[in-house]
């Protein structure tokens, strides 16, 4: 391709049209196009390239001669109807009205018809011969259909306001019925007269009928757009809009980060903001669609709940696969220092052509003092109050990933070397107020070394008692789920899922539904899926380690003493998303919530049955909106920076302590609703206190994913990994004692 | 020349056609194979298909907020549903499309009972057969014939395969036919016959070359299906099935839940895709590379994740990671489970003298490894028949022929009276008697010093030296030699040039063996491109059920088949 940029080369040959490889034969350039480009020429000639045949004129024509004659039939029933309601049949003779419904349409002979045509029974002195008013046809009384008045009017004006009835039914027949008496004219139709009159609803037969019911049925569906179609039709907008900005940004975004000063920083961070705020629309909106109507009394068919879960997942699919590659932005200085490294990059080429060898250790060494003055210079930056709005576009290189941690393995020595080095050059920079800042920032860091490695020692005796902690762990399991059954016995069904939510073991099934019974519903349907997904009915065998995490974590700080109000709070935290699933929709029955969660079962049973939530990750996602608006802050959270999955910055994890002041990092992870109003200082420690909530969960999702799918290997790997966060998290709040 | 390309492109159009808007997928049981096999679950997913039902089940719930996407074979069965789902719709709107051609009578009644107007659209949409391989098709019919004839059903729905693969690639072909076998005759009148029949659906453009349809007959080669296989698609159905690209590993001991039941599919497994032809030592070490390459990507105990920016990237990484462990896990199972049953089964013993049964002339040391093989425990009674029916294919005509002493030893092995009889109905099947052409002794000059070469370089693969006698038949036809005596063309017109495009259809099923000869053509020979297809893909224990439906039975009944062979003939 590089070629093809020269423009002073030509090339001939046997080129292929799409690729402009040289495959030097005929024979060569027709295998290659059809092994690489078959896939690709249907779009290229823009119609298929199989043979297709359309019966669809011959269809309609036969179809038109065949509507024509139903839409004929309908009609005339309808006309009719409508005469036979025209007038006020209460107050009207019943001979009046037989009069007026004979005039409409021609009544049958009697003695035309001995037999019921319907259902083949004589007709007699019993069994009476009764007229359809809308086809004049006869029929017994057994075969004999009514229409009421409500459904007369609906029809006639094809309206559903008409569905209120015009005439009172409390004006009974009765008043009339010595007249109709009365009326008796002949002998052959007493048969027909003998009965009530029919002041509120029409006689006819069962094809009228029929004909009527569908026509009502088609009038019912032409007005009613199901709640599911409308936020489905919001869905697609979203989509819609991100499969069109997320290409571009994605341009930029490259572009950026390569050093290129085609775009501008802040119109591609903007771009970012939107596009993550669509995500957030797509998985609210995906969302309220898995759980729509599913309170409902009677539950809605299967079908539709298999249509709502696989909508949600196929919303989950898409966010999953889009959101993944939006890589991130760089900030203004990595920005400036990519854009001079770019050009020193360009120079260097020129010059260093012929030593290829020696260039590759230089720009090694290069490279690393370049991540030192990056990291240094984004703390900085962070501190000051000004500059803010660049900050959000803080983004990750690629190369700075593994080498944070050439000195220290442990991220807080390394903090604390960071924030040395920092103090060092803002004394240099004469900066009075950062290095206060930032001295306060290293006195806390050191604090939360101590203290990290106090909880190491804790954690080691934790080790022993683990057999002890899982036994009191399954204890309190069990009796919660007595209490859960009792409960359950009394509470309304809309009640009982979130109910059961407390108790994890028991909440698995329904997790599992959205994410993954789709699946396994489709693999029976149809067998598309990669591998069907095992069913539903989890092994009631939560890992120890797993089961154990929370209380390790929780019960570390109190043995510090000093922690002990974040840890509470943490925990009140985490029971909002862990009684969610349904959350949103079910605000109108807070009380299940106060039963569901007695106190003495809070603290431990919180964590828990946070971890087994949701399988999906960008529940969590959702979730933890719940947890957004915590005023628990982290002032100056000294751990290492959350680090948030849709937004990645490898830069705030070295830098991290006073990363808070970032107003655009809430962004990507808040209800897009709330973004907006929030742009104050107050609202940004809670955001990070979020992300990193944010991140355990997706981690515990991915436990349970794992665990799910037997790889146990992962799961203590992800399980460390949690550990470490809770750590963090729980020290996050110590900082902000 | 692309028939899962092909089918796939059906199906996307018929979605695409349907506009904006929810979904579902109305289906027949056929073609609910036939759209599994080329889309994915995901793929279709993101074409706002969310549902997929039978159009036979009577569950389903009215969804006018669905727009249905029908896709159904033409049988009287399913216009019939279509009439009733019409007079009572549950969807919005109705975009019919049949996978073959439907009668003007069918069209009419589906009109009439379109009284509601919702159907927008009645097309006809050639994917009337399984793409297994972008070159290997399948109808999955098991026992299509009838003695040596076409059972009716099967031979109308074999001709309609046919004609639906012709016209999905647009191909109107010259016909060509084994001569030896009466179903292949017939068949290829058949495809005659529609192809005149709607010759305005056949009208494409003219090549310089006319395409070419060559239909065969399985009898004419009994060996490759009774072959042990060792590339990992043929070995996989050899010794798993595979069913629609799915494998059944439920009887594998100490499978875990979730991998019960795995897909393999070329279309969106790459290890897969990449190793189906390989042999089964490549793929043992192409699962090591892939099982280091994915120890690599995944974090392990030691290199724990120790700052968060590790965790960070791992956590970024995790679906990624998930898919690849699924893949691991997946190809990890099925080879290891290969194994295994290699190892129970005494497979490569097996194989060697299998091959040895099948390529080479010496009848001694033939006899000999046979009988050895029969005492050893073991060899399972399956793959013991499997031998005396390969020895009794060869040696059928051979003057110390020993078939009576090996039964014995089949029968003292224990093997079962349902194995010994299909010995001799194998031949009946298979046998001299009913071969046009001949399987084990070379015909030409060429040929023998080609082998008599081979012979003296010694084999580089002993558990892979038997070519499928397809091989030699699509070498010969693209070479122009095939004779014409014994595979005449249908009708006068004959091709002058050596044939481009070749589409082999084999009565009585093909196998992975004869799609991997296939696929190698396809890649060594320029300018020739080939589609193989078959009733079914077989795999040892299919083609024997597939000899059993045949009905053909030993010889003590041979004289009444002739006869009956010759009534159905008159």
């Amino acid at each position: 391709m590089a070629s093809l940029d020269d423009p002073g080369e030509v090339r001939e040959g046997f080129l292929c049209p799409l690729c402009l490889k040289d495959l030097q034969s005929f024979y060569h350039l027709q295998s290659h196009y059809e092994e690489e480009h078959s896939g690709e020429d249907g779009d290229v000639k823009g119609q298929i390239k199989s043979a297709v045949r359309s019966h669809l004129s011959d269809f309609k024509k036969h179809r038109a001669a065949r509507i024509d004659h139903y839409v004929v039939e309908v009609n005339k029933l309808i006309i009719r109807l409508e005469k036979l309601t025209a007038f006020d049949r209460t107050n009207t003779e019943s001979a009046k009205i037989r009069a007026i419904e004979k005039s409409v349409v021609p009544w049958v002979n009697d003695q035309d018809v001995p037999f019921c045509p319907d259902c083949g029974n004589k007709f007699s002195i019993r069994n009476r011969r009764h007229h359809c008013r809308l086809c004049g046809s006869i029929m017994c009384k057994k075969c004999m259909e009514l229409i009421s008045l409500p459904l007369a009017n609906k029809l006639t004006s094809a309206s559903k306001d008409s569905l209120s009835p015009h005439t009172s039914p409390s004006q009974s027949p009765n008043s009339v019925h010595g007249s109709r008496r009365a009326s008796i004219s002949s002998v052959s139709s007493v048969s027909s007269v003998l009965d009530e009159k029919d002041d509120d609803r029409i006689r006819c037969c069962t094809h009228c009928k029929d004909t009527l019911l569908k026509r009502e049925q088609q009038i019912d569906e032409k007005e009613h757009t199901p709640d599911i179609v409308k936020l489905y039709e919001k869905l697609r907008l979203c989509m819609e809009k991100v499969d069109q900005k997320a290409p571009e940004y994605i341009r930029m975004a490259a572009s950026l980060n390569a050093g290129e000063t085609t775009y501008s920083l802040e119109h591609a961070s903007d771009l970012r903001v939107e596009v993550q705020k669509v995500y957030e629309l797509i998985d609210a909106l995906s969302k309220k669609i898995l759980t729509l109507d599913l309170k409902q009394d009677p539950p809605p068919h299967p079908n539709t709940l298999r249509l709502q879960r696989m909508i949600r997942y196929s919303a989950t699919l898409f966010v999953q696969e889009k959101l993944l590659g939006l890589m991130s932005l760089p900030t203004k200085e990595q920005f400036e220092e990519l854009k001079e490294k770019r050009k020193q990059e360009v120079e260097r080429k020129k010059i260093l052509e012929r030593r290829a060898t020696l260039e590759s250790q230089q720009r090694l060494e290069e490279r690393r003092s370049d991540l030192v003055s990056h990291a240094t210079n984004g703390e900085v930056v962070s501190l000051r109050g000004g500059p803010a709005p660049l900050r959000k576009a803080e983004g990750w290189l690629p190369l700075s990933g593994g080498q944070g941690q050439i000195e220290d393995s442990d991220p807080l020595l390394q903090q604390i070397h960071n924030i040395t080095s920092f103090i060092r050059q803002a004394k240099a920079a004469g900066r009075m107020d950062e290095v206060r800042t930032l001295q306060e920032n290293l006195r806390q860091l050191q604090d939360e070394y101590d203290q990290q490695q106090t909880e190491k020692a804790i954690e080691l005796s934790r080790r022993q008692a683990e057999e002890e902690d899982l036994q009191r762990e399954q204890l309190q399991m069990l009796r919660e789920r007595e209490r859960e059954r009792e409960r359950e016995q009394f509470q309304a069904a809309s009640l009982h899922m979130r109910t059961r939510s407390l108790d994890f073991r028991e909440i698995r099934p329904f997790q599992l539904e959205p994410g993954r019974e789709p699946r396994n519903h489709l693999a029976h349907a149809l067998d598309l899926g990669c591998s069907p997904a095992p069913s539903s009915a989890a092994p009631k065998t939560p890992s120890p380690s797993l089961a154990l995490e929370p209380i390790r974590v929780w019960s570390g700080p109190p043995a510090l003493g000093q922690e002990f109000f974040p840890q509470s709070t943490t925990s009140q935290h985490n029971e909002v998303p862990s009684l969610n699933p349904f959350d949103e929709e079910d605000l109108s029955s807070p009380a299940a919530e106060g039963t569901a969660s007695p106190p003495a079962a809070e603290p431990s049973l919180g964590p828990p049955a946070c971890v087994l939530k949701e399988y999906n990750p960008f529940e969590e996602e959702e979730e933890e909106e719940a947890v957004a608006g915590n005023p628990f802050t982290s002032p100056d959270s000294p751990a290492p920076s959350p680090f948030d999955e849709e937004d990645g910055h490898p830069h705030q994890r070295p830098s991290g302590p006073p990363v808070p002041g970032n107003p655009f990092e809430e962004a990507p992870c808040t209800n897009p609703f709330e973004v907006d109003s929030e742009s104050g200082q107050e609202g940004e420690e809670p955001i990070e206190e979020e992300l990193l909530l944010q991140q355990i969960d997706n981690i515990k999702a991915y436990i349970f994913d794992a665990k799910q799918c037997g790889r146990l290997d992962e799961v203590e790997v992800l399980t460390e990994n949690l550990r470490e966060l809770k750590h963090t998290l729980a020290k996050q709040k110590g900082g902000a004692d | 020349m692309n028939v899962v390309f092909a089918v796939k492109q059906y199906i996307s159009k018929m979605i695409e056609d349907s506009g904006p808007g929810m979904k579902v997928l109305l289906m027949d049981k056929e073609t609910t194979g036939i759209v599994s096999m080329v889309y994915t679950q995901s793929e279709i997913l993101q074409k706002e298909v969310y549902l997929f039902e039978r159009i036979d089940s009577q569950n389903r719930e009215i969804m006018k907020h669905l727009k249905a996407i029908c896709f159904l074979r033409p049988t009287k069965e399913n216009v019939n549903y279509l009439i009733q789902e019409l007079r009572r719709p549950k969807y919005s709107i109705y975009f019919i499309y049949f996978s073959n051609v439907i009668s003007k009578s069918d069209v009419k009644s589906l009109a009439e009972a379109d009284e509601q107007e919702v159907v927008a659209e009645v097309q006809e949409f050639y994917g009337d057969y399984i793409a297994v391989n972008p070159h290997l098709f399948s109808l999955n019919i098991l026992g299509c014939c009838q003695g040596r004839n076409w059972d009716p059903v099967q031979l109308s729905r074999a001709t309609q395969g046919l004609t639906a693969l012709l016209l999905s690639l647009k191909k109107c072909p010259m016909i060509r036919y084994q001569l030896s076998s009466e179903a292949a005759k017939r068949l290829a009148e058949c495809v005659k016959q529609v192809i005149t029949k709607e010759y305005e659906l056949f009208e494409f453009r003219r090549t310089e070359v006319p395409p070419l349809l060559l239909i065969l007959d399985r009898c004419d080669d009994a060996i490759t299906p009774l072959l042990n296989q060792w590339t990992y698609q043929a070995m996989v159905h050899e010794l798993l099935g595979i069913n629609n690209n799915r494998i059944d590993l439920s009887r594998v001991p100490g499978i875990s839940k979730d991998l019960r039941e795995v897909v393999l599919s070329a279309e969106n497994d790459e290890f897969y895709a990449n190793n189906m032809y390989l042999n089964f030592a490549e793929i043992g070490s192409n699962i090591k590379n892939l099982m280091e390459d994915f120890q690599k990507k995944k974090p392990k105990e030691q290199q724990k994740l120790e700052s968060i920016a590790d965790m960070k990237a791992f956590v970024e990484n995790y679906p990624q990671f998930k898919k690849m462990s699924g893949t691991v896990s997946k190809h990890v199972t099925v080879v290891g489970e290969l194994s295994r049953l290699v190892s129970e089964r005494n497979l490569l013993e097996v194989s060697e003298v299998e091959q040895e049964l099948a390529c080479q002339n010496d009848h001694s040391s033939a006899l000999q490894n046979v009988k050895r093989l029969l005492q050893s425990p073991k060899v399972t009674e399956f793959d013991a028949a499997r031998l005396v029916m390969l020895y009794a294919l060869h040696y059928e005509r051979h003057s110390s022929n020993s078939l009576p002493g090996l039964m014995m030893d089949l029968r003292n092995k224990g093997v079962s009276e349902k194995y010994r009889k299909l010995v001799s109905t194998v031949v009946e099947y298979g046998g001299k008697r009913v071969r046009g052409s001949d399987l084990f002794s070379p015909k030409d000059a060429v040929a023998i010093t080609k082998q008599f070469l081979k012979g003296l370089k010694g084999v580089e693969n002993v558990y892979t030296q038997h070519q499928p006698f397809l091989h030699e038949t699509l070498d010969h036809l693209i070479k122009g030699k095939l004779k014409e005596n014994l595979y005449p063309y249908l009708g006068p017109s004959t091709l002058r040039d050596r044939p481009q495009d070749i589409i082999v259809f084999i009565i009585g099923g093909a196998t992975y063996e004869e799609a991997l000869t296939v696929y190698n053509l396809n890649r060594t020979t320029p300018g020739v491109r080939i589609v193989l297809g078959g009733t079914t893909v077989h795999n040892t224990k299919s083609f024997l059920e597939e000899v059993l439906a045949s009905g053909l039975h030993s010889r003590s009944k041979d004289s009444s088949q002739v006869t009956s062979r010759l009534a159905s003939r008159r």
